[in-house]
């Protein structure tokens, strides 16, 4: 009796929820700047060209390519924007979710049906995930217009240096969106963690950023290498494994693991937090 | 909020936070738990074998030729070395990489005119495609696309006697001094010859009578059941704790090489399969048709491992020069050698361009850590890592080997 009654609840306040996410200016400014960052970077490539020979390095040696075919503006503008902008934005809504509604005050009216904080962790949650989603598919559609219109289309090329139709290819953006957005979400379930512990919005936001960026640091030292498999962020970009053939599946499998448990670790984190603290505000 | 309800509430808390310390802990598990779910899955049915045995069948089955398999190799390497320089950068395709870290490198074999090694980077890909009578080098960070001229038979021999060379320096010297020697051609950005079989095939017939045998028939490795062949000296001057040698327990194949150094737990240079199928590799794998807009160059197979003849050529040259003081694990290698030679840069060095340039950096890093050493016969700087010493005399000798660095000493001595 009360189940269909709780899950109608649920979707209630979530597309409640939804609608304010992506309602709210800051986030649609967020996005637009997302959309526009593959815009800037395929015409600075029309006009200029991409790195000469020599130039071409490690994660740089993708820009080579996108002269030779549009669709590798998507998977470098992704494996770019991955690193720092995606998940600024992701924690700009993520560590908004609670300590937002603490600030404002509107925690307090949110929680007064009963059950309501677990319900309105995973709708939070679910906001985040969404939006990651939104984000990860905003930048992929707008660099693959872009990449449309200011460069070749066509097969493309591997980096095993095999050649794939053109659908095949999109079929392949696909499987790299769906990751990014796995990668996303894990970060949202930290963010949401550490917005449970406290109510400032910008607290959390700001704690989210500087722990992306240490692990991000950590990650470059070459004596600290061995701790590399098990940050958050040295997964974010490992989806170059769909551009080879055979699809490298292994590296992208353990990726998805190591995300599976940060999400499940923070989130569980924010629920014991959320679930057991004090809501004055 | 009476007492009794506090509690209740401060018990609720202790229980809630009991879920993240039990993900934590869930988490934590499934990644130390990996080995120990296949010790406790443990014991393969194997049958047992002795020594001899398995060795009797290794080469046998060496005999008869590799199977048609595909599989992901795994080369770790911490030698110890000191204070390396930052050439040892994550993009893994400069052969100094190889000195630290770890190395992943795919292989399909199809036959012996049947082979794809690919390299890969972050966002890039190195191929070596033989088949079909071509063989191609590709580098998809350069969009290039490289003919190999020369028969697929003598690339295959040349491949495989590159391999046994390498293979030599891990037997008998473990050399990293070695591994910064390659040539800076294309060639050089794969890590060749790394394969276990071939790597095996030394080994076996260096098991001497200054070793101690040993055979287990309970390893797994990539998932397989495997004999497990571990090689000791006895001599306790060597740097050498053992070598252990996975065998798939089926075809005999080669999997894994482990070398363990003196004191430490964790193997100093493991190359081995982390997974592999013993089944014939799509044929798709052995073409190659160079991808519209990519560079396509054509080159004799000695035009792209010119440096590396220069090299060969000039370890030929030190080779005249050389004399080997002892014999089995404990030999030392004497060279004439001189410190200016190493600072100046050979001339086939400098043509080598940023190859050259890391070895010199790596030479300088391993240069500031030695530490001086006096003897009778003079006096020197020694550089000690995990496997390997090496003493540098003031009178123009470099005295290298796998052993302590007493011994090394010792050996500068007796002239």
């Amino acid at each position: 009796m009360r189940r269909p009654g709780a899950v109608r609840a649920w979707w209630r306040l979530f597309a409640s929820e939804t609608g304010l996410i992506f309602r709210r200016p800051r986030n649609l400014a967020m996005l637009a700047v997302l959309a526009f960052v593959p815009v800037l970077l395929g015409v600075a490539l029309r006009l200029f060209g991409g790195p000469g020979e020599g130039e071409a390095d490690g994660a740089g040696a993708i820009f080579t390519q996108i002269a030779g075919n549009g669709l590798f503006l998507t998977f470098a503008a992704l494996a770019l924007l991955v690193q720092l902008l995606l998940p600024v934005s992701v924690a700009v809504v993520a560590g908004d979710g609670i300590a937002g509604e603490a600030g404002g005050g509107t925690l307090r009216y949110l929680l007064t049906a009963p059950a309501g904080r677990t319900r309105l962790l995973t709708v939070k949650y679910a906001g985040a995930v969404v939006f990651s989603l939104a984000a990860v598919t905003l930048v992929a559609l707008s660099a693959l217009v872009v990449g449309l219109v200011l460069f070749p289309a066509g097969p493309i090329t591997l980096l095993s240096g095999t050649t794939v139709p053109f659908a095949e290819g999109l079929l392949r953006i696909g499987v790299v969106v769906l990751y990014a957005t796995a990668g996303m979400a894990a970060l949202a379930a930290v963010s949401l963690a550490l917005s449970t512990l406290t109510e400032a919005a910008v607290g959390a936001i700001a704690a989210t950023v500087v722990l992306v960026i240490a692990t991000q640091v950590v990650g470059a030292v070459p004596q600290l290498s061995g701790l590399q498999p098990y940050l958050l962020t040295h997964w974010w970009s490992g989806f170059d494994g769909v551009l080879r053939d055979p699809v490298a599946t292994a590296e992208m499998g353990r990726g998805l693991l190591v995300f599976a448990a940060y999400t499940v670790i923070f989130g569980s984190v924010a629920w014991a937090r959320f679930t057991s603290r004090d809501v004055t505000a | 909020m009476s007492e009794q309800e506090q509690r209740r509430t401060r018990r609720g808390r202790a229980v809630r936070w009991g879920v993240p310390i039990a993900a934590v802990a869930v988490v934590a598990g499934a990644v130390g738990a990996g080995p120990v779910i296949a010790a406790v899955q443990g014991a393969p049915a194997l049958p047992e074998r002795t020594a001899e045995q398995l060795l009797a069948d290794a080469v046998r089955a060496g005999e008869a030729g590799p199977r048609p398999m595909s599989g992901t190799l795994m080369q770790t390497s911490s030698f110890g070395l000191p204070g390396l320089p930052q050439v040892t950068g994550a993009t893994g395709s400069s052969p100094t990489a190889l000195l630290a870290g770890s190395h992943e490198l795919k292989v399909w074999y199809g036959g012996a005119d049947k082979v794809r090694l690919a390299l890969p980077g972050r966002m890039s890909e190195t191929d070596l495609i033989v088949g079909g009578g071509q063989a191609w080098l590709w580098e998809s960070d350069a969009n290039k696309a490289t003919r190999i001229k020369a028969g697929s038979e003598e690339l295959a021999a040349h491949g495989a006697g590159h391999g046994r060379g390498k293979g030599t320096d891990h037997g008998a010297e473990h050399g990293p001094g070695k591994g910064t020697g390659h040539g800076p051609g294309a060639a050089g950005a794969l890590p060749e010859g790394a394969t276990p079989q071939q790597i095996a095939q030394e080994l076996l017939k260096k098991a001497d009578a200054d070793t101690a045998v040993g055979v287990t028939s309970n390893e797994k490795v990539a998932g397989r059941d495997a004999y497990q062949l571990t090689l000791a000296p006895k001599d306790a001057a060597s740097l050498v704790k053992e070598i252990r040698l996975a065998l798939d327990g089926e075809t005999l194949t080669p999997l894994r090489v482990q070398v363990y150094a003196e004191g430490s737990a964790e193997p100093a240079f493991e190359v081995g399969f982390t997974t592999v199928t013993f089944t014939p590799p799509a044929p798709e794998n052995f073409t190659f048709t160079p991808p519209p807009g990519a560079k396509v160059e054509e080159k004799s197979f000695s035009e792209l491992t010119s440096g590396h003849a220069a090299r060969q050529d000039e370890g030929e040259r030190m080779k005249d020069g050389a004399e080997v003081v002892g014999t089995g694990w404990t030999a030392v290698a004497v060279l004439p050698f001189s410190l200016r030679d190493l600072q100046e840069g050979r001339p086939e060095q400098a043509a080598g361009g940023e190859a050259a340039g890391d070895a010199t950096a790596v030479a300088d890093a391993l240069l500031k850590s030695a530490t001086p050493v006096s003897g009778t016969w003079g006096s020197g700087k020694v550089i000690r890592t995990k496997l390997v010493s090496a003493l540098l005399t003031d009178d123009g000798r470099l005295l290298l080997g796998a052993v302590t660095p007493e011994k090394l000493v010792e050996a500068a001595g007796r002239k």
